[in-house]
């Protein structure tokens, strides 16, 4: 027993000797905090440590909303050396941007304007699509076409098929209808949204949800992620991905160096890492979304059956103003959905 | 210690008319009621206050009821509000009932397998949350195993689904305070009324249902708390029902809005100020509890009472036991529900820190329920022996924890103990200051069910030894002790079980290094391995039956020890 005990036990005590003995003598060991996924992080880390042997590379990883309110929640004595892989919309919050410092690192240069801070806050090497998950069993039991837009869904056929992340509770949530109000202007938009949730079934409070609901047979269509969707695929679901072909949002996940980091130097060799073409390599094996110059087409987007041109399907998202515009549009949404 | 026992030999001071306790005594009592409020202020009153300080504190830094005025004024906060209390009176009014029912059952009816009721009921406290969703859309989602039967469409999404769920969540916690209250009684009032002719009706009517008064009403109240706060359910299975619980996730995860979930977190603990009426009725003499020499009931068997009560247990026993085996089963299955083969590929897990994570939670818990039931046992102790007007201010101190939501009081503890200036800071990031957020996120329900059991014990019993000159340590080992021990046990139980598997506050506070179970199934639900996360929650739940068989088993060995010596 006290053996299986002597683990955690350990840890506790270094993390009590960690904060008695002052941190300079683990230089080069960094504190992650990412919200990019499990599997994936798993994978990455294996490539980084190869690269980086010397550096400790500790990866905390909780979803976009619990992540964020976490870090905020430590602001006062931040715990983190790096965010790695943060929805834009999360950190362009003003409570966790001005955690981060800006810095420039070698590599950033090279990624197209829009993923990268003007002033070197941040940057997004990946990213990810808003995506319908679609259950063909279910849509064949029911005798539903497989629908390929927003306005598809509208439909009356699919009243109470639908499922979609709460824009309140939900980064992603907010992603689709933002990208919906900014690529078709306010007034086509707010009424595409209404005539939607004439057939939504449910708003649950987070992003993955609706395609789990998918997936499992509850619903027959989730509007999601392209990585879940791409997930659920790949575990045998009965489930095709639909990029919606008028209006196709799309998150960045992105990184910065958190300000007054104890292990800065070792902390920038990382995220130096996360923009190099090692790291390109390895993400090309989850990522339908790579930012970084010349990384070929990933397999996994072949294998969802992403469209050749992603970058042209793809709506330009104005962060900053879907950013600043949140308190504003939620509010909206909550007055005429109201769900 | 010194300045910590003046305020203590203060009160003993104070109660004038009775007999001068010996120093001995005195430091006794003042250690029952120094430490764990010392304790209780520390970790569990200055966090929340920090809490209540953000909620006025807003998004541009100034101070004031700004953040008080908008959550009021925000529309669907009034639909909310009724929602959640109509929801949370619903649940309290089926838990207390069903829970005296089958508190009733196990302590004073003759049935057989009792031994099996009380698993099924453990089996809502050691199970994960995400157990107990999963199980109910296994079974009666839309394309759930009833709808799949059936061929009926059932849509448990939305108010029905949400009372299900609370039920299933809070009869067990019911069930623990009702029997507590149960557990003693003298059987020569039964015997008398016997006598006088009354008849089995009467006798339940007039001796046992107000006996089990307090006990119901304490149980009402955790119930009906635990079910306004709690928003795991709400999420995944409320539908689009709004409940004042989703309000605070959605500022403080949705929208990062501390100082607006701050409020809601601060509204919340309204409903705790009902329990002032209940610690009235606990400071009311009761009768037909023990005395010095109490004769336990001896449940006798009444076919009229006991099969249809047998019936009723079992039933709901096996409600409890297929929401749970339907997930366990489904961790067996290839691909729920559409590749129906065995096999166990879902138990070899790598991701999130393998098995590992198991044993760091089994530290914690042995750890929280440890102090905690000796922190709790020494407050309950120490609160029926303080002056009327300070007892009650300590009762409302100690039943507060359960009107703060975990992810509240999460956050709550980032804000005290994520520092760099101070000793508190040390805590941070250690399996000690989970273990103690676990401990204070159920400390209410673990002090209702000690000061419904410490009601039992009978006062002339106490007043005997201390009149044959044992001081108060004697009072404890063999006036207190002996009757609280079934209680203290299924207190620490309690504590063990919740501290297994609770998630909601544990997210802001584990660390790479410090990774306990409950996280792990949680990351494994969001990265799509639903079934590996299924499990996982298999291996916890086996492994908490595993640990307390263990700790059964000591206990026994020990106490025989004890008894043969």
């Amino acid at each position: 027993m006290l053996k299986m005990f002597s683990r955690p036990l350990l840890a506790s005590a270094a993390a009590f000797g960690l904060l008695a003995l002052s941190t300079a003598a683990q230089a080069s060991s960094i504190t992650v905090y990412s919200a990019l996924e499990e599997d994936e992080i798993a994978e990455y880390l294996a490539a980084a440590r190869k690269s980086l042997p010397d550096i400790q590379i500790d990866v905390l990883r909780l979803s976009t909303g619990d992540l964020g309110a976490r870090l905020i929640a430590e602001a006062g004595n931040p715990r983190a050396d790096v965010i790695w892989g943060l929805a834009v919309t999360n950190i362009l919050d003003p409570s966790i941007k001005q955690m981060l410092e800006e810095v420039e690192i070698p590599g950033v240069e090279t990624l197209p304007e829009p993923y990268r801070a003007e002033d070197g806050s941040w940057f997004a090497a990946t990213g990810y699509l808003g995506a319908f998950c679609v259950n063909t069993a279910v849509l064949e039991a029911k005798n539903l076409p497989k629908p390929t837009s927003w306005e598809d869904l509208t439909d009356p056929v699919y009243k109470g098929e639908i499922v979609m992340p709460n824009p309140a509770s939900s980064g992603t949530g907010y992603l689709q209808i933002a990208a919906i109000l900014q690529g078709m202007g306010e007034e086509k938009g707010w009424d595409l949204l209404e005539r939607l949730d004439q057939n939504i079934a449910q708003y649950p409070p987070s992003g993955s949800r609706p395609c789990t609901m998918a997936r499992s047979g509850e619903y027959a269509i989730g509007a999601s992620l392209s990585f879940v969707a791409m997930k659920s695929i790949e575990a045998g679901f009965p489930v095709e991905m639909v990029i919606p072909a008028d209006l196709a949002g799309y998150e960045l996940e992105a990184s910065g160096l958190v300000k007054g980091s104890k292990n800065r130097e070792a902390a920038l060799r990382f995220l130096e890492w996360t923009v190099s073409p090692e790291a390109a390599e390895v993400y090309s094996k989850y990522k339908d979304m790579i930012t970084i110059p010349g990384v070929p087409r990933s397999e996994m987007a072949d294998k969802a059956g992403l469209p050749e041109n992603l970058t042209e399907v793809l709506y330009p998202m104005d962060f900053a103003k879907s950013a600043v515009e949140r308190p504003e549009i939620l509010a909206k949404w909550r007055s005429t959905i109201n769900r | 210690m010194s300045t910590a026992m003046a305020p203590a030999a203060g009160f003993a001071g104070k109660s004038g008319h009775k007999p001068k306790m010996a120093s001995a005594d005195r430091l006794l009592l003042a250690v029952s009621l120094v430490v764990p409020v010392l304790g209780l202020s520390l970790f569990f009153l200055y966090p929340l206050g920090l809490v209540a300080w953000r909620s006025l504190v807003g998004l541009d830094g100034s101070i004031g009821l700004g953040n008080y005025a908008s959550v009021l004024a925000s529309p669907g906060i009034r639909t909310a509000t009724i929602n959640s209390l109509w929801i949370s009176a619903l649940t309290t009014a089926v838990c207390v009932v069903l829970g005296f029912i089958l508190a009733y059952a196990l302590q004073r009816s003759s049935i057989s397998g009792k031994g099996l009721v009380r698993a099924s009921l453990a089996l809502p406290l050691l199970a994960p949350s995400l157990v107990q969703a999963l199980g109910l859309i296994f079974l009666l989602g839309r394309n759930g195993v009833v709808s799949q039967w059936t061929g009926w469409t059932i849509d448990i999404y939305g108010p029905v689904g949400l009372l299900i769920a609370n039920v299933l969540y809070g009869l067990p916690q019911a069930v623990l305070i009702i029997e507590a209250s149960l557990r003693h009684s003298d059987a020569r009032y039964y015997d008398a009324a016997e006598v006088m002719g009354a008849s089995h009706w009467q006798q339940f009517r007039d001796i046992t249902l107000p006996n089990a008064k307090f006990g119901m009403l304490s149980a009402g109240f955790v119930v009906f708390t635990v079910t306004i706060t709690d928003f795991g359910n709400a999420a995944v299975i409320g539908g689009d029902y709004r409940v004042l619980a989703t309000e605070i996730y959605r500022q403080v995860v949705g929208q990062m809005n501390f100082g607006m979930g701050a409020v809601v977190g601060i509204l919340l603990l309204i409903p705790t100020l009902v329990a002032v009426y209940i610690q009235r009725v606990a400071s009311q003499r009761q009768f037909g509890g023990g005395s010095e020499s109490a004769i336990p009931v001896q449940p006798s068997w009444l076919p009229a009472r006991d099969l249809p009560l047998g019936m009723a247990v079992f039933a709901i026993s096996l409600c409890m036991i297929v929401v749970v085996a339907t997930v366990v089963l489904a961790s067996f299955m290839f691909l729920w529900p559409y590749r129906m083969e065995f096999t166990l590929r879902n138990y070899v897990i790598t991701l999130s820190g393998g098995y590992t994570p198991l044993w760091t939670s089994l530290l914690i818990s042995l750890m929280a329920a440890g102090f905690g039931v000796v922190l709790l046992f020494l407050m309950a102790f120490a609160q029926k022996r303080l002056p009327p007007a300070l007892a009650r201010l300590l009762y409302f101190g100690a039943i507060l924890p359960v009107g703060v939501p975990g992810l509240v009081l999460g956050l709550a503890y980032v804000l005290a103990f994520n520092v760099s200036d101070s000793v508190l800071g040390l805590l941070y990031g250690t399996t000690v200051i989970i273990a103690l957020c676990n401990f204070y996120h159920y400390h209410s329900q673990g002090f209702l069910t000690m000061v419904t059991g410490m009601r039992s014990v009978p006062p002339a019993l106490e007043e005997s030894v201390t009149c044959l000159g044992g001081g108060l340590r004697c009072v404890l080992r063999d006036a207190i002790l002996p009757f609280l021990t079934a209680t203290t046990v299924s207190v620490f139980f309690f504590l063990f079980m919740r501290s297994m598997v609770t998630l909601s506050a544990v997210i802001f506070l584990f660390t790479p290094q410090v990774m306990p179970a409950s996280v792990t199934v949680m990351r494994l639900d969001e990265a799509g391995f639903t079934l590996q996360a299924a499990a996982f929650s298999t291996c916890i739940m086996i492994t908490v039956a595993l640990a307390m068989l263990l700790m059964r088993v000591a206990m026994t060995y020990l106490g025989r020890k004890k008894a043969g010596a």
